[in-house]
């Protein structure tokens, strides 16, 4: 209904391969990022900062594991280590002078290399292999972590983030937070949506499908799977510099432990493998529904005034957001993603069921 | 007369007007490998004086011929251009033609050269050569598949190009002195009679003939100039040289060409035309298809669809009848775009359409009432290849559906005693060349005879079918049988028709139902039915068949209207010689078989009890005895 496409023509072979080739699509996300840049006038200062920002900085977080899940199609179970890699590194960098620019820089490339040093060990083995081996990585780093205390201050010391400035600005406004988190996550979405018209992409989708296949036809599969461990660890790392410095402001071990790694995964899984606006939609699931349903239900048992064990209070709400992710995915495997690829579908057809090709 | 004066007298001059005013705005837009080429004014002039360098380096002269062959393409544009600007013929020809027609078509024309798209037309240009004709250079475009051939004489539009622009930087003042040697009464382009009756004539246009035309429809708004056309019409019909050439160039419009035939539905999306011209047919086809499409769709865009649809297509019947469409009907009508018509014309190219044209044969009611209500100002035009194209066309207002319009400026029309069309105007031609006879037969005191039968009502002209198939009543009343039968086939129910009346006071007609859509009827209004012969009997189905004919009879005239009909208990087939194998009727043959049943129908009987010969596909012979009933209407 909306998406029309006649009178869309192109000169030249750039123009035909643009990132939307429906007018009403790039209108749309233009005028989504002009409400991301105008809100903080729009929404209140609590809201910007404990949701919109942690959710924005987590999906850039998911988009990074989508890249080595949804595209090339490798289980990753260890990726919040690789994000307190970053995390460490760039705040190690930042506090011993180095500018935050810089640092958020180096956290990306410390992550790239350690990642990418696992992942050579670890692909050597798929599948299920492989997904125990990104586990062990994260019990390997988190156990790294904790023990060298040159890295960690300690067990269970927690190592303050000096404040941000970036090219000589001191950002320490909620705005100003806000932003270096919009930007990341804008630079980190157009990175992925450049890369499914791009070789790389392509090379990865092959892999993904199957690699032996992507092999005989001339790609290499296992370069291309470090390629995609490397860059997914640089985009982790980054976002995890970008995590303590804007958000946490404190970094602790306990910050990237095992579940987080599979709160990231569950993100990426219940917004759709490979899907960007799935990934956008599936952390805001797994971010803000815990909130949200817990909740309801204290609003319930007050409502209600219904007497309820303060254990009980405190489990329910999970079972019931175990339930509405289970719901989910029973209901669209493919994820969130899917649903509105579907709906998409539907309103370029109307009002025929379907187009021919 | 200053005025024109200095407008451009030629085609060459006004492609020079546009290239010295305009130069950098596009004259054409052509898709190659999927994606849009632009083409400016001024670089078409380039390419048309070196088209003509070239051309004349290979022995061009006044008087000698280029015959153009294949899909639109700017190329074949440039070189027609470029034969007009050297004062020779320039020949296209619909690029379906067999090589047997082009062999009638060349005839003795001194042709110079031959201009092939592709490798298909290329070989349809070898064979006249084998035949013993003179086809002089042949010159492709597309070498694909063209590597390997040793033909001599042949070669690629590229080497005549570079041979032309040699010839330019030789001699640069050739343009100049080309362009003065031409005036408004050279040839400007040559095309052919469709040949339906003996060898194509051949129809020789001036460039006073498809001006004067060209202005008369910028005039009477066939196109809003500087707008976007596509050309996917054949070259080899004037009406694609009138529109994207001619009404193109004075409009200074941009003219989309397709990438190929097959590719024409996707490439007038990504155009989005706001002119566009197709025929009747094409319509209907086009409605088919929505209406297919609509048939798979969910129960609720289907309710959707049908809510929107049936309500503007009532506004636009009451519109047309001069009712008010209210209200309430606008606002459906305003909601129905944004929600259901607005989308369906985006799938097809067609939102941005202002100016939408159907001509050649009369369009159903339906048909034309679905394209209104879409908001498709849809109208129809009339003309023919010797009156360069266009002499009526309708108003943006009008909706008077059974006329072509009125004539365009300088177009005098007159309809001849025997009820003949007859057209004076700038834009006829000045007869067949090398047919005398023919020319004295088709053009009387300046009277183009155009061979369409029509009558003139409230200044716009209604055409009733060729002229050599027109019979009279007793009262003296002219019809066109198979114009009637046409209009009668544009309900769905009715598979075939003949009417009957020549000699006789009224007319009457036999009709034979269409067994799918009256079946589907039947099946949803609960008439129970055994045989195609029961069901044609049914009262319900005469009922319905009779709304049909009264539609009909309201926009015919008193002494034509059909007063009685008789559904038949068998369709028309042609292995009982009732209709040609393409379904054409043959009226004789039906008159004779059907001789008691029409007989009736004249004398008021209410029933008839006929009996008819049946010839099995075995080739056996039966015959059933059938009582028929007669509806007066």
């Amino acid at each position: 209904m909306f998406y029309r496409l006649s009178g869309v023509r192109h000169f030249s072979y750039t123009g035909d391969r643009s990132l939307y080739r429906i007018p009403f699509e790039r209108n749309a996300a233009l005028a989504l990022l002009a409400a991301a840049i105008l809100a903080p006038w729009i929404i209140g200062e609590l809201t910007l900062t404990s949701l919109v920002q942690p959710w924005l900085i987590w999906t850039s977080a998911a988009l990074g594991l989508n890249l080595v899940v949804g595209w090339a199609g490798q289980l990753h179970l260890g990726y919040a280590a690789v994000m307190g890699v970053g995390a460490y590194a760039g705040t190690h960098a930042a506090r011993s002078g180095v500018p935050w620019e810089i640092a958020i820089v180096l956290a990306g490339f410390a992550s790239m290399v350690i990642g990418s040093v696992f992942s050579i060990a670890a692909l050597r083995v798929k599948g299920l292999y492989l997904a125990l081996t990104t586990l062990a990585m994260q019990f390997v780093i988190d156990w790294s972590i904790v023990h060298l205390s040159v890295v960690s201050g300690g067990a269970l010391a927690s190592l303050r983030a000096p404040d941000m400035s970036l090219l000589g600005f001191e950002i320490n406004g909620t705005a100003g937070l806000y932003y270096v988190a919009l930007a990341w996550c804008v630079l980190v979405t157009i990175f992925m949506m450049n890369l499914r018209r791009s070789a790389l992409g392509r090379a990865l989708m092959a892999v993904r499908e199957k690699d032996y296949a992507a092999e005989i036809i001339g790609v290499r599969s296992f370069v291309f799977k470090l390629v995609a461990f490397a860059a997914s660890s640089f985009i982790a790392g980054v976002s995890g510099a970008v995590l303590i410095a804007t958000y946490y402001h404190i970094v602790t071990p306990d910050q990237f432990s095992t579940q987080v790694s599979i709160q990231v995964l569950a993100m990426v899984i219940v917004g759709g493998l490979g899907s960007i606006i799935g990934t956008y939609l599936g952390t805001a699931l797994i971010l803000i529904m815990p909130g949200l349903v817990a909740a309801l239900f204290h609003g319930a048992t007050e409502l209600f005034d219904l007497r309820i064990g303060v254990e009980t209070l405190a489990h329910l709400p999970n079972a019931a957001y175990g339930a509405l992710i289970m719901g989910c995915l029973l209901w669209e495997p493919l994820g969130l993603g899917r649903l509105y690829h579907n709906m998409r579908s539907y309103l370029i057809a109307w009002p025929f069921g379907y187009l021919k090709k | 007369m200053n005025l024109s004066d200095s407008a451009p007298h030629t085609l060459m001059h006004l492609v020079r007007d546009n290239a010295r005013t305009v130069p950098g705005d596009i004259a054409f837009r052509e898709k190659v490998r999927g994606i849009w080429r632009n083409l400016t004014w001024a670089e078409l002039e380039r390419m048309v004086e070196t088209c003509a360098a070239g051309l004349h380096g290979l022995g061009m002269r006044p008087g000698r011929a280029v015959l153009i062959l294949g899909d639109n393409n700017v190329r074949l544009y440039a070189a027609l251009l470029a034969t007009g600007y050297m004062r020779g013929y320039a020949m296209p020809a619909f690029p379906d033609a067999g090589s047997e027609e082009l062999a009638h078509i060349v005839g003795d024309h001194d042709l110079c050269a031959v201009i092939v798209s592709d490798q298909e037309q290329a070989d349809k240009a070898i064979e006249l050569r084998r035949r013993g004709l003179q086809t002089g250079v042949i010159v492709y475009d597309d070498d694909r598949g063209l590597k390997d051939y040793a033909e001599d004489r042949m070669q690629s539009w590229d080497k005549l190009l570079r041979d032309g622009a040699a010839a330019l930087a030789e001699q640069p003042d050739l343009p100049e002195q080309w362009l003065a040697a031409l005036g408004e009464d050279d040839p400007a382009v040559l095309v052919h009679s469709s040949g339906t009756t003996g060898k194509p004539k051949s129809i020789l246009l001036s460039h006073r003939n498809v001006l004067s035309v060209g202005r008369a429809c910028i005039e009477a708004d066939v196109l809003e100039p500087g707008c976007e056309l596509v050309a996917y019409l054949p070259m080899g019909w004037i009406g694609d040289i009138q529109l994207s050439i001619v009404n193109a160039f004075l409009g200074r419009c941009t003219v989309n060409v397709p990438e190929s035939q097959e590719t024409v539905m996707h490439d007038v999306r990504e155009v989005a035309p706001s002119f566009y011209l197709a025929t009747p047919r094409s319509w209907e086809n086009l409605l088919t298809a929505i209406q297919v499409a609509m048939e798979d769709a969910t129960p609720l865009k289907k309710r959707v669809y049908r809510f929107f649809v049936d309500r503007s297509v009532e506004r636009e019947r009451r519109l047309n009848r001069g009712q008010s469409g209210g209200l309430g009907g606008g606002m459906i009508r305003w909601l129905g775009d944004r929600l259901v018509f607005g989308p369906i014309k985006d799938k097809y190219g067609l939102s941005r359409v202002t100016h939408a044209w159907t001509g050649g044969e009369a369009i159903g009611e339906e048909t034309f009432l679905f394209y209104r209500a879409m908001g498709l100002r849809l109208r129809q035009l009339y003309g023919q290849s010797e009156l360069s194209a266009f002499a009526t066309v309708q108003a943006a207002g009008a909706t008077k559906i059974h006329t072509v319009g009125r004539p365009i400026n300088g177009v005098e029309l007159r309809i001849s005693d025997s009820g003949e069309v007859l057209v004076r105007s700038p834009g006829v031609f000045a007869g067949y060349l090398n047919r005398p006879d023919a020319t004295a037969e088709a053009l009387r005191d300046g009277w183009l005879h155009t061979g369409d039968a029509g009558r003139i009502e409230d200044g716009e002209l209604v055409i009733e079918g060729r002229f050599s198939e027109m019979v009279s009543t007793a009262g003296g009343q002219r019809y066109v049988p198979t114009a009637i039968e046409n209009r009668l086939k544009f309900s769905p129910y009715i598979k075939d028709a003949a009417v009957f009346g020549a000699g006789r006071d009224e007319l009457v007609a036999l009709v034979c139902i269409d067994f799918g859509a009256v079946g589907h009827w039947a099946q949803i209004n609960g008439v129970s039915y055994t045989s195609y012969a029961d069901l044609a009997q049914k009262p319900k189905v005469y009922d319905l068949i009779e709304r049909a004919v009264r539609d009909l009879n309201a926009s015919q005239p008193d002494g034509l209207k059909i007063r009685r009909f008789a559904c038949l208990y068998k369709q028309f087939d042609p292995d009982d010689g009732e209709i040609t194998r393409t379904r054409k009727l043959r009226r004789t043959a039906v008159q004779e078989m059907y001789e008691p049943v029409i007989e009736a129908l004249h004398d008021a009987q209410p029933e008839v009890l006929t009996q008819a010969r049946v010839t099995y596909e075995t080739g056996a012979t039966g015959s059933i005895e059938r009582r028929l009933e007669l509806r007066e209407i």
